[in-house]
């Protein structure tokens, strides 16, 4: 059974690459053909003037307003599901940083499965190639004058070429590194047993985790947020950090819930099952506590330069959107989640995992495409191609990493303290 | 009757480990005691499965408190501000739950933690400044480096005789009749 749907899913796996690859092949040929076809494919044709109520926005009206051609819509996809996968590898470092910060007990038996999903960001890295490619496409202020422009201008320390490009490539580079020492560390351990290598994982958290706080922040701003480059918030990277670690609790659920009946059966109990489920739900509360304090100050301040965003994201079917998130990536997974039981109830979680992909998949949507698509949501076939296509690469990366290494961290010091914490011993010790 | 007579109420055993108490508890709750407590310096883990206790029902009284704290909160923005003395501030519409979820947010918390702590009290039946097992000298060392297990009296179970051959088999160093 097992070894059917591994193969049925290695088949699939294929397919979506393949189709994937076939249609960046066929890019340049879209693009030829953009100026004829967009204009028919897009409903929202010569209906959208910038109306934003700041004059710093008409940089992005002249670059965006019209239709999108389809190398813009390829963009845009695809930097959705970028945004979305990369979430997974953001999460496992986050998570192997935590372990080791905290000296944690409990999750030793799934730090591996972390440190696969943190090296997720090998692919990732290469994933990034397409979208420095089409730069020019996605970001409009690529090719905005910042004389011409002032928001642009009191911003081009960051926003700029150089910059842009170097800094990118710069953090990929490192958070390669971390998530490759992790793993590095803790397969040497495998063998060994050393204690160091547990010492090598804590003292690269130490300085690990300052740098991942500035440097997602840097990456998501660029990435993200300067699609509107006028928009201001702080609190942007932390938003997108929330939904990055609440979509990988619930994947490390599903995937240890998954292994712990099978290959993971000597180490995975339902105690580190219940205890990530119950990080989810936090991570439920906290991704609402930050997604309603940047909208909550906004509405609250009512700055132009700020609110500008927000009205955006309030024009035709992107208000059924936003409510979408409000009740989607909240109000559901917490009050379903607000019992105990239910964190181990298979009705329960099973869908919520896929949900949860859903929801955060939505919300990168939420903050990308109405920069494109201004009067509401508009799927073209590019997104389901470039989200399923880019997460089936990743998930067969991961399932042969999988596959090739030892299952589950063998000789961490804290193992066998994780598996037997909270079960009853067998026969008690004689009084000693 | 004297004032000073005393009735037995229940067996007191002492254990001189976490574990020995652990597996004592195991063997209290297969026989089948409902009336019965364990006590130690120090909270064990997996002591609530081996007593065989469910899930705390204090969740229902905190998810009380505070759906009473999210609504009272709402409420009473939208009375002061809307309806007994409506005033614009800053352009704000009178009423929304934008502005009154920080205060609903805050009162969540606040009246969640009073349904936790008075459930809990509630629930175990506090306060309580007498319990018979003050009577029992030994008792003392339980906030030191003694574990005990009580069976009480008006458990079904409980036979003066069957209850003290259990709890000697469970490697108990000093069992005591409890007194009131």
């Amino acid at each position: 059974m097992t070894m059917n749907l591994r193969n049925l899913f290695r088949s699939a796996t294929a397919l979506i690459a393949l189709a994937g690859l076939l249609v960046f092949a066929s890019a340049p040929v879209l693009a030829a053909d953009a100026g004829h076809d967009a204009h028919a494919a897009d409903p929202a044709h010569g209906s959208a003037p910038a109306a934003h109520g700041h004059g710093d926005a008409h940089g992005q009206a002249d670059s965006h307003a019209s239709s999108p051609t389809l190398l813009q819509s390829l963009g845009y996809s695809y930097l959705t599901a970028f945004l979305f996968c990369l979430s997974f590898a953001l999460g496992g470092i986050i998570f192997l940083i935590i372990h080791h910060l905290f000296d944690a007990g409990w999750s030793v038996p799934v730090i591996r499965l972390a440190e696969h999903l943190a090296c997720l960001i090998r692919p990732l890295t290469v994933a990034l190639i397409p979208l420095l490619l089409l730069q020019d496409t996605i970001w409009p202020w690529l090719s905005v004058d910042p004389a011409s422009d002032h928001s642009l201008d009191v911003k081009k320390v960051l926003l700029n070429r150089f910059v842009f490009n170097g800094l990118l490539i710069f953090v990929f580079l490192v958070w390669n590194h971390i998530a490759f020492s992790f793993r590095k560390y803790s397969l040497a351990q495998d063998k060994d047993g050393a204690a160091i290598w547990t010492q090598k994982a804590r003292f690269l958290a130490g300085w690990g985790i300052f740098f991942y706080g500035p440097s997602l922040t840097l990456v998501i701003i660029l990435l993200m947020m300067s699609l509107q480059w006028q928009f201001f918030s702080t609190i942007y990277g932390v938003y997108y950090f929330a939904g990055s670690l609440w979509l990988t609790l619930a994947t490390l659920y599903g995937l240890s819930r998954y292994l712990s009946t099978r290959e993971l059966k000597p180490v995975v109990f339902p105690r580190q099952v219940h205890d990530l489920a119950t990080w989810f739900f936090a991570f439920t509360v906290f991704y609402a506590y930050i997604a309603f304090s940047q909208y909550f100050l906004i509405w609250n301040a009512a700055i132009p330069e700020e609110t500008f965003w927000y009205v955006d994201r309030e024009k035709g079917s992107w208000w059924e959107v936003g409510l979408l998130l409000l009740f989607g990536h909240f109000f559901i997974p917490f009050l379903a989640l607000l019992r105990i039981d239910t964190k181990m109830s298979l009705l329960v979680m099973g869908p919520m995992i896929f949900w949860a992909w859903l929801m955060h998949y939505t919300d990168m949507t939420f903050n990308v495409m109405p920069v494109l698509w201004k009067n509401g949501l508009h799927v073209t076939f590019f997104d389901p191609l470039c989200w399923l296509g880019l997460s089936a690469i990743l998930a067969k990366c991961f399932w042969s990493d999988y596959l090739k290494y030892p299952k589950w961290a063998q000789r961490h010091p804290r193992l066998q303290e994780a598996v037997t914490h909270h079960e009853i011993p067998a026969t008690p010790t004689a009084a000693d | 009757m004297s004032a000073t007579q005393t009735r037995p109420v229940g067996l007191l055993a002492q254990y001189e480990t976490p574990a020995d108490l652990l597996h004592a508890a195991l063997e209290v709750r297969d026989a089948g005691y409902r009336q019965w407590d364990v006590y130690s310096p120090f909270p064990i883990h997996g002591m609530d499965a081996a007593m065989g206790l469910k899930n705390s029902k204090v969740g229902y009284f905190t998810f009380a408190g505070g759906i009473t704290g999210f609504f009272s909160g709402m409420l009473m923005i939208w009375f002061m501000n809307k309806f007994d003395y409506p005033i614009v501030v800053g352009g704000k519409p009178l009423f929304t739950p934008l502005f009154a979820f920080p205060v609903s947010y805050e009162l969540t918390i606040l009246l969640g933690a009073f349904g936790t702590l008075f459930g809990m009290a509630f629930l175990n039946r506090l306060p309580k400044l007498y319990n018979p097992l003050f009577n029992v000298e030994r008792f003392r060392r339980v906030t030191d480096d003694k574990f005990f297990v009580y069976i009480e009296a008006i458990d079904p179970k409980y036979s003066a005789e069957s209850t003290r051959s259990l709890l000697e088999k469970t490697g108990a160093t000093a069992i005591e009749v409890v007194e009131d």
